[in-house]
C-alpha cells in the first residue's frame, strides 16, 4: 500500500495502482480521454501528463505506477503548458462544429479546453477532411473529422463486449476508427461506445438531433428493462423521456448497460400509457377520474370475494407489492394471486455480461412478498378457473414495459375470459380496447414516477427516487390497494423546518438577489 | 409630489393665452398649405414612415446560395431566447454535407421582444431581424411564423442570402 502525494494531498493507493487512480481518489482534476476506469490503459492521448519530483520530464500518470513516496503534480507552469499544446494537436483537424453535434454540453474537448486550454490556435494548415456521417450499425454513427483517437470504442469492443468489430485504420493524421469491411457494428452492447466517446465522434441514432443536452434534466434510478437491474440516469424536459445513460455501480453494472435497456424510455411517454381510468361495458366506453373507479371496485370485490383472482407481474416495487397483497388478504381474504411469468424458456438465461432472460426488475422481490403471506399460487390453477368460471372478477397488474412482453395479446385473450377485467398498468394496451366483456383500467404510475426498491436477480436491494411526474392522473399500486379497500389517500404532511430553499443547495454560480441588483449591465441596460 | 395651485388674479386673464394659441395653430396650417414638403405629420395608413434598414423588425431566415435554408438547427438562437418564442425541429440531412436542418422552425412573434439576441447568437448568420415591422393580422392567428414565411414569405423576393457559406469555408481549410 504505498503513499504518495498528489498536489499536496496525500493519498494511499492499493499495490499496483496509475497515478491516474490516485488523481481520481483525491478527486483533483486531471485532463484525459483515453484513459477509462472499466478498460485497459492505453496511453494514447498523452493529456494526462503530471511532474513527479526527481523526475526531469513529464509523465503519463494513466500507465505510472504510484511508488512510496511519490510527489506528484499537475499544478506546475510546465504541464499548464504541455496540457495546452496538447490540446492544440488534438484540435488541428478537429472540425470544430459542434452547433450540430450532439456531444456538445457535454463534451469532454470542450470541458477540457474550458478547464486546461484557452489558447489561441497557432496552425495555419488546412485541415485533414475524413468522412462524415458512416453508418456503422444499427445503433450508432461515426463522424471522424471529430475524433481524436483515444481508442476508447476500439478497446470497449475488445475488451468488455469481445466482438471486435472496430479498429484504427491508416496512419498519422490520416487514422480512422472504422469497421472491418462487411462488418457493422452490431452488439447488445454497442451504445456503451456512444457516452465513453469523449467527442461527439460516436453518436446514437435513436437520439440524434433529438434534443440539445442543456434542454435535458437527469435523475438517478434503475433500470427496470431486466432483473440485473442496472443503475441509470434517465434524461428528460417536459417533452418527455429521451435517452438512458449508465451509472457506475460496481456491485450491479459497473460502468456499462445493454441497448435494449436504453430503450425504456420509450414507454414512459404519454403517448404510450393510458391517461384515463376507462370502463368498457357491453361495448360501451367511458372515461374515469382513476382514484374514482379504483373506490367503485371496493364494493365488487368484497361481494364477490371467493370469485376474485389476482395476476402480477414483476414489474412493480416491493413496498407496492406488500401493500398491494396485503390488503388483498386481509381485507378481503382472496389468496388467488398468481405471478405472470413472461418467457419461461428463457427465464433464467445469462448472457455472461449484464443480459438476463427475466425481464422483470423485482421478480424477486415478488416472490419474497408472496412466500410472506403464503400463497402458492399456481398458474394452472388460474387458467382452469377462467375456463370453469370459478374466476369472475380477475385483477391484473399489467406489465410497464410492453415491450418485452412478446405473447401480450395471448395472455389478455385469456384473461378476458373473466366476466369482468380489472387491469392495472402503464402501458397503453390496444387489445384491451376491443374486448366484449367488461373491462376496467386504471392507470399506474411508471418507475420513474414513483419511489420504491427493486430486488435484483442477485437478491440485492436498490431503492431508487422519484424522477418527474408525466401523467398527473395516475396511481401507484400502493394508492390503488388503498382506494380499492375503501379507504381515501391522505395527503403526507410535510414537516419543514428549514425553508425550502437551502443555503447548501445553492449552485456556486449561482447569482443571488444582492449581486443581481448591481449588475449593471443586465438590469440598466433600458435606460439609454 | 403634486404641486396645488391656488387660482390668482392673473389667472382670469386667459382671452389673451387662447388668442396667442389660435396664432400658433393658424401660422402652421399656413405654412403646412403654402409648402407640404415640410409637413412633420404623415397621412398614416398612405403614407408610410421609412425606417433605416438597420431596424429591428420581424425575423428573417437567410438562404445559401442553392435556396436552401441556412439554419443548422443548432438551437442556440432558442437557447439565448429570453421570451422563450423560438421552437426549432431538428432532423438529419440526407446529405451528409449539411447533417442536421430544421424541419420547423417557429417563432411566435407575439411573444417576441425584438430584442436580437436570437440574431446575436447564430453562428451561421442564419437568422436576422429585417426591417419590416407592420404585420397586422385579422384574427389571432397566424402570429406563429413557421419556416416558409420566415424564409420565402413575398417580401422577401426568394429569400435573402446569408454572408457565410460552408463551401467558401472549407477552401480556405476551416
Amino acid at each position: 500500500m504505498p503513499k504518495c502525494t498528489i498536489n499536496g494531498k496525500e493519498v494511499e493507493v492499493k499495490d499496483g495502482q496509475t497515478i491516474m487512480e490516485a488523481f481520481y481518489k483525491t478527486e483533483e482534476p486531471i485532463a484525459h480521454y483515453c484513459y477509462h476506469p472499466g478498460l485497459s490503459v492505453a496511453g494514447v492521448c498523452r493529456l494526462c501528463i503530471c511532474d513527479i519530483e526527481g523526475n526531469p520530464r513529464p509523465q503519463i500518470a494513466c500507465n505510472t505506477v504510484v511508488t512510496e513516496g511519490m510527489k506528484v503534480t499537475n499544478k506546475s507552469e510546465k504541464i499548464k503548458d504541455g496540457v495546452k499544446w496538447v490540446l492544440d494537436f488534438h484540435l488541428i483537424n478537429h472540425p470544430l462544429d459542434c452547433p450540430i453535434c450532439d456531444q456538445a454540453g457535454e463534451c469532454g474537448l470542450q470541458e477540457q479546453y474550458m478547464e486546461f486550454g484557452k489558447y489561441d490556435p497557432e496552425m495555419a494548415e488546412h485541415k485533414v477532411k475524413k468522412h462524415k456521417v458512416v453508418d456503422l450499425g444499427p445503433t450508432v454513427v461515426l463522424d471522424s473529422e471529430r475524433c481524436v483517437l483515444c481508442s476508447r470504442c476500439v478497446r470497449f469492443t475488445d475488451e468488455v463486449s469481445k466482438t471486435s468489430e472496430l479498429g484504427i485504420f491508416n496512419r498519422g493524421d490520416r487514422s480512422e476508427i472504422g469497421t472491418v469491411e462487411g462488418k457493422k457494428l452490431d452488439n447488445k452492447y454497442s451504445l456503451n461506445t456512444v457516452d465513453i466517446c469523449p467527442v461527439g465522434a460516436l453518436t446514437s441514432k435513436d437520439f440524434r438531433f433529438r434534443q440539445r443536452v442543456w434542454y435535458l434534466k437527469d435523475s438517478e434510478t434503475v433500470c427496470n428493462g431486466c432483473s440485473t437491474g442496472c443503475n441509470v440516469k434517465v434524461y428528460f424536459n417536459k417533452e418527455g423521456f429521451f435517452r438512458v445513460k449508465p451509472v457506475y455501480n460496481e456491485k450491479v453494472n459497473g460502468h456499462w448497460m445493454c441497448d435494449e435497456g436504453r430503450d425504456i424510455y420509450k414507454f414512459l411517454n404519454k403517448d404510450a400509457r393510458f391517461t384515463t381510468g376507462i370502463v368498457r361495458q357491453n361495448g360501451a366506453q367511458t372515461e374515469m377520474a382513476p382514484g374514482a373507479l379504483a373506490k367503485e371496485l371496493h364494493k365488487e370485490i368484497k361481494a364477490k370475494k371467493d370469485q376474485v383472482a389476482m395476476v402480477l407481474t414483476g414489474q412493480y416495487t416491493v413496498e407496492e407489492y406488500e401493500a398491494m397483497v396485503s390488503s388483498m388478504v386481509k381485507e378481503f381474504g382472496v389468496t388467488k394471486i398468481y405471478h405472470w411469468v413472461n418467457n419461461k424458456e428463457s427465464f433464467d438465461s445469462f448472457d455472461g455480461l449484464l443480459l438476463r432472460g427475466d425481464k422483470n426488475p423485482n421478480t424477486k422481490g415478488l416472490l419474497q412478498v408472496l412466500e410472506k403471506h403464503q400463497i402458492k399460487g399456481v398458474w394452472g390453477d388460474l387458467e382452469a378457473g377462467l375456463k370453469n368460471k370459478s374466476i369472475k372478477t380477475l385483477i391484473v397488474a399489467g406489465p410497464e414495459n410492453k415491450a418485452v412482453f412478446d405473447n401480450l395479446e395471448s395472455y389478455v385473450k385469456l384473461f378476458s375470459q373473466a366476466e369482468h377485467l380489472v387491469w392495472l398498468g402503464a402501458a397503453k394496451v390496444d387489445s384491451l380496447l376491443s374486448l366484449n366483456n367488461k373491462v376496467s383500467i386504471v392507470p399506474l404510475k411508471t418507475f420513474v414516477e414513483k419511489e420504491g426498491t427493486f430486488v435484483n436477480a442477485a437478491g440485492l436491494e436498490q431503492k431508487f427516487k422519484r424522477a418527474t411526474t408525466v401523467v398527473h392522473e395516475a396511481l401507484t399500486l400502493t394508492e390503488t390497494a388503498i382506494l380499492m379497500s375503501g379507504k381515501n389517500l391522505t395527503v403526507p404532511m410535510a414537516q419543514i423546518e428549514k425553508p425550502a430553499f437551502l443555503e447548501n443547495k445553492r449552485r456556486q454560480d449561482q447569482v443571488m438577489l444582492e449581486n443581481r441588483k448591481k449588475n449593471e449591465f443586465v438590469f440598466k441596460r433600458g435606460s439609454l | 409630489m403634486s404641486v396645488v395651485q391656488k387660482a390668482g388674479q392673473s389667472s382670469k386673464w386667459y382671452l389673451p393665452g387662447i388668442v396667442t394659441g389660435l396664432g400658433i395653430t393658424l401660422k402652421h396650417m399656413i405654412k403646412n398649405i403654402v409648402s407640404k414638403k415640410q409637413m412633420v405629420t404623415l397621412n398614416y395608413p398612405e403614407e408610410k414612415y421609412e425606417y433605416s434598414s438597420r431596424f429591428k423588425g420581424n425575423h428573417i431566415l437567410t438562404v445559401k446560395k442553392d435556396g436552401n435554408i441556412r439554419c443548422t438547427a443548432c438551437m442556440l438562437c432558442a437557447t439565448n431566447c429570453p421570451a422563450e418564442c423560438i421552437k426549432i425541429t431538428a432532423d438529419e440531412n440526407p446529405d451528409p454535407k449539411v447533417e442536421k436542418f430544421p424541419i420547423a422552425y417557429e417563432i411566435d412573434i407575439l411573444r417576441c421582444v425584438f430584442c436580437g439576441f436570437c440574431e446575436e447568437a447564430c453562428p451561421v448568420d442564419a437568422i436576422r431581424l429585417g426591417p419590416e415591422w407592420q404585420t397586422p393580422g385579422l384574427s389571432g392567428t397566424n402570429f406563429t411564423y413557421d419556416i416558409n414565411h420566415l424564409a420565402y414569405r413575398p417580401s422577401l423576393k426568394g429569400g435573402i442570402q446569408s454572408h457565410v457559406d460552408d463551401e467558401e469555408r472549407h477552401k480556405e481549410g476551416i
